[in-house]
């Protein structure tokens, strides 16, 4: 009995060692990977004043008012600006926490002001995001879960960045929420950028970009359907509604894309081959990071050989279902990159960071991410999709005094179809591109166009007096 | 260790408590307030009243047991006073009910001895069974249970206007701890033999299994009805050391082991709570705004510390939820640094040797066990906690003896201290 307990003794004194190297182990650790993290209230500076954060029409969304951290448009620019609190920041309250503080002390800048007087000014920033476009798709998803991207193509300046639901900020600052439990909150969600679902027909852009790539033309006529059996598949696709896509004998490219028409697109997948499907969806940037100040989910499509090896895959793919996720931020780029001739610029939400006085400190330009597709194929997509929206299922989008380029989506939901449209306008050379979904929401030309219609309608009301 | 160094030893440790609470006011620019002196009058009286009863009731007991003892709850003390006035002020309270505990069981023990205690082993465990069952009483009666952070532990009992809570299951690990000793001192001899083979393992009749697994399956229930990680792991380990201990097996080190693991991946499973604190414990960064929030806590508290701390009162150990209790040792750590840690888990490994050798020195096994029981019990809490907060194990609340705030828990670990005493006063009897 007593050499058991000596046993046990020894192996007991030895864990409170291990405890005790495992505390200096850990203080080390914690001390030098968690000492900047901007959640760990010890490392914020003295001066936590912060610069005022303002919409690219002026609204302030982010201000200190006498010593606290408020945010007048409550939740509308959550996933935006975020929040800065003791405890932890999100969005730019955190990514900008140093360009929104006033100069550091014992900076020669800010030994400066102490000889002349005053004290440094928080910086002030601006946003890309214009306030009138963030409240119409704000008002369009009206608390719907779901989420509303608009970029200018040519710059990638974001010009609306919706997420919904969410949650008030100024709850956490006045502590009547707590960071601790609000994990499963569904307000937490960026769903802009890191909600990913499958991309259903808005995909066949990319197909029909991989057709064209090929060889064909929007005018390349195919049999048209009722039902498409890829090689080795158990199940059929059908089309929405059934039956074929239009009346008489074959169908074109164009009329495929202007009506959705599935069969062709699964086909036309399995046909053109994973290699072709896969190269152009990756170039639009699928399976790699999105360079994004604010982050985002990687957006993914499987292997070439992996789509080959099982045709039936292909098919599904090729209609933006199966395994392929997108999320609307990439959904967003992409269009924006077919409107600007096939280029995709890096979406950006900072315009600017400014002293009080106005000088710049720090400007974001437009820069370039990479081309999906050549000038020319780009034109024949938007030409395309100009169609879709002027007598296709996109009729909801449609405006008298502009013409736009669009494509809707229907894709497969545990709790209801995820409607979605892309799209930009003016069709030949856009000034706005934008993606928006609704999660269960329904049909993609009944629910997900008709609030990019109005966002357009901020748009070109803001741009047309 | 002389009688004279014992005392100057709880003198220090007095003298710890009211510096400590002195430098944590002076810290908050309130100078020194009239709660030091208080602090080392608690100390004096409550572990002057604990030397007395043991001087004249167990006189040849140890004098290595009270001094780690005082410096943990004087290093406790100062700290939970530090995060919340009121609960330092309370615990001075509890400290003073907790030594009365100690000298009430050393007076009881008196004349009969421990050994007493075998004769009501199963009135023990029955106590213990109703002492764990408490906080199912619905509440709403005038005694009746409560449910705190998702755990079902507490009972509150309406005395006039006011609420008194306690945890029931700190006093039951006590008694429980008594009846296994009992138990084993009587049966170890059946449970060592191993008489079956299979292939190379020796292993016991079939029937001599039921003792480990009708403990895994108190163990279980604990978990299952109550909530209490902490208290089921901890109650199934120190059955599972003794049993060893009592009988030299290493074959119910690998049962319970064995069956540790399989219930613990069963629990987590099964339980969301479990579940969701291992991956709090993995993940805690990835959890911030929600599960892992605490334990991010602690870890941007312990980046802070140094090798010397914030010193005292000039941290933020409180914006680490349940600073004064689970997190103690990390608020201790955030302000005296890797020394007061190192203090902290030495006075533990002081306490664990003192009382082993009480344990070893016992005459008979029942007072051999008892001593052994209640060492492990406290060594292993201590390593469930602090092993949990500086994230080598998942989070179990459980309070570290002495150190964490809170009545229940100085109370249950006071009697244990009066009980050590007994056995060692009885070893040269």
């Amino acid at each position: 009995m007593r050499g058991a307990m000596r046993r046990v003794a020894y192996v007991l004194v030895a864990v409170i060692g291990v405890l005790a190297v495992w505390l200096t182990v850990q203080q080390v650790v914690a001390g030098s990977r968690y000492a900047d993290d901007p959640r760990n209230p010890r490392a914020r500076p003295a001066d936590d004043r912060r610069g005022t954060i303002t919409t690219a029409d002026g609204v302030v969304v982010a201000e200190d008012i006498d010593g606290v951290r408020r945010y007048p448009l409550g939740g509308d620019y959550l996933q935006v600006v975020g929040y800065d609190l003791q405890d932890g920041a999100a969005g730019l309250e955190s990514s900008r926490a140093v360009d929104l503080s006033p100069l550091e002390e014992g900076s020669i800048t800010s030994w400066l002001f102490g000889v002349f007087g005053g004290s440094p000014e928080p910086p002030q920033m601006g946003l890309t995001v214009v306030d009138a476009l963030q409240q119409s798709a704000l008002d369009g998803l009206a608390g719907r879960p779901g989420a509303v991207v608009a970029i200018d193509p040519r710059t990638g300046a974001v010009l609306a960045y919706a997420s919904s639901p969410s949650l008030d900020p100024n709850d956490l600052v006045d502590g009547t929420r707590s960071l601790a439990d609000l994990g499963d909150d569904p307000g937490s969600l960026d769903r802009a950028a890191f909600l990913l679902l499958p991309a259903g027909s808005t995909f066949k852009i990319l197909v029909a970009a991989a057709a064209l790539e090929a060889g064909m033309t929007p005018d390349t006529e195919f049999e048209d359907l009722p039902e498409y059996l890829a090689p080795g598949a158990g199940l059929p696709i059908g089309n929405a509604g059934g039956g074929s896509c239009v009346a008489g004998a074959g169908i074109t490219l164009r009329e495929a894309l202007v009506v959705s028409c599935n069969t062709v697109f699964a086909s036309l997948a399995v046909d053109l081959g994973g290699e072709a499907v896969v190269g152009v969806t990756e170039r639009a940037g699928f399976n790699t990071t999105l360079p994004f100040e604010l982050g985002a989910a990687i957006s993914s499509i499987p292997t070439a050989a992996a789509l080959d090896a099982d045709p039936g895959a292909l098919a599904q793919t090729g209609i933006g279902e199966r395994d392929l996720r997108v999320t609307p931020l990439q959904m967003a780029v992409i269009v924006a990159g077919i409107g600007n001739g096939g280029v995709m610029m890096k979406p950006y939400v900072v315009e600017v960071v400014s002293t009080g006085d106005g000088s710049t400190i720090d400007a974001t330009g437009a820069a370039r991410w990479g081309r999906v597709v050549s000038p020319e194929i780009a034109s024949e997509l938007a030409s395309m999709m100009a169609d879709v929206v002027a007598d296709g299922t996109g009729r909801a989008a449609r405006r008298d005094d502009v013409i736009v380029a669009g494509k809707t989506g229907t894709a497969e939901g545990g709790g209801g179809p995820h409607a979605w449209f892309i799209g930009f306008a003016p069709a030949d050379d856009p000034t706005i591109a934008i993606a928006v979904v609704v999660q269960g929401g329904g049909s993609g030309g009944a629910v997900a166009a008709p609030i990019a219609a109005g966002v357009f309608e901020a748009w070109f009301g803001i741009r047309n007096p | 260790m002389t009688a004279r160094t014992e005392s100057a030893f709880l003198a220090a440790a007095a003298l710890v408590a009211g510096g400590g609470t002195a430098v944590v006011t002076v810290a908050a620019g309130e100078g020194v307030t009239i709660d030091a002196p208080i602090a080392v009058l608690a100390f004096l009286m409550a572990f002057g009243g604990v030397l007395a009863a043991v001087r004249v009731w167990a006189p040849r007991g140890t004098r290595f047991l009270l001094p780690p003892v005082a410096l943990l709850a004087a290093l406790g003390s100062v700290e939970i006073f530090r995060i919340d006035r009121d609960l330092g002020r309370l615990q001075r309270l509890w400290l003073l009910v907790a030594a009365g505990v100690a000298v009430i069981t050393l007076g009881l023990l008196r004349t009969r001895g421990t050994v007493v205690l075998r004769r009501f082993r199963y009135l023990f465990l029955a106590g213990a069974l109703i002492l764990l069952l408490l906080p199912l009483l619905p509440s709403g009666l005038p005694l009746g249970g409560a449910t705190v952070n998702g755990s079902r532990l507490w009972v509150q009992l309406e005395v006039g206007r006011r609420t008194l809570s306690f945890q029931p299951g700190e006093g039951a690990k006590v008694l429980l701890v008594v009846f296994f000793a009992s138990y084993l001192a009587e049966r170890r001899h059946a449970l060592a033999a191993l008489p079956r083979r299979l292939g190379p393992v020796a292993l016991p009749e079939p029937r001599q299994l039921l003792p480990i697994l009708l403990a895994f399956g108190l163990s279980s229930g604990v978990l299952v009805y109550e909530g209490d990680l902490g208290a089921s792991i901890l109650l199934f380990g120190v059955f599972v050391v003794m049993l060893y201990a009592a009988t030299e097996r290493p074959f119910y080190l690998a049962a319970g082991g064995a069956l540790v693991a399989g219930g613990a991946w069963a629990a987590s499973r099964a339980f969301g709570r479990v579940a969701v604190r291992v991956e709090a414990w993995l993940h805690p960064f990835e959890h911030y705004t929600g599960s892992g929030y605490q334990v991010a806590q602690g870890v941007f508290a312990l980046g802070d510390a140094g090798l010397l701390g914030t010193g005292l009162g000039s941290g933020s150990p409180y914006l680490i939820p349940a600073a004064a209790t689970d997190f103690v040792f990390v608020a201790i750590v955030e302000e005296t640094g890797l020394a007061g840690g190192f203090a902290v888990l030495a006075a533990f490994g002081f306490l664990l040797t003192v009382g082993v050798g009480i344990a070893l020195r016992a005459g008979g096994a029942f007072r051999s066990l008892l001593a052994m029981g209640l060492s492990i019990t406290l060594a292993l809490q201590t390593v469930l906690i602090v092993g949990g907060v500086l994230r080598l194990l998942p989070l179990t609340g459980v309070t570290l003896p002495f150190v964490s705030y809170g009545g229940s828990s100085l109370l249950a670990n006071f009697a244990i201290v009066a009980l050590l005493e007994q056995i060692s006063h009885e070893e040269r009897a």
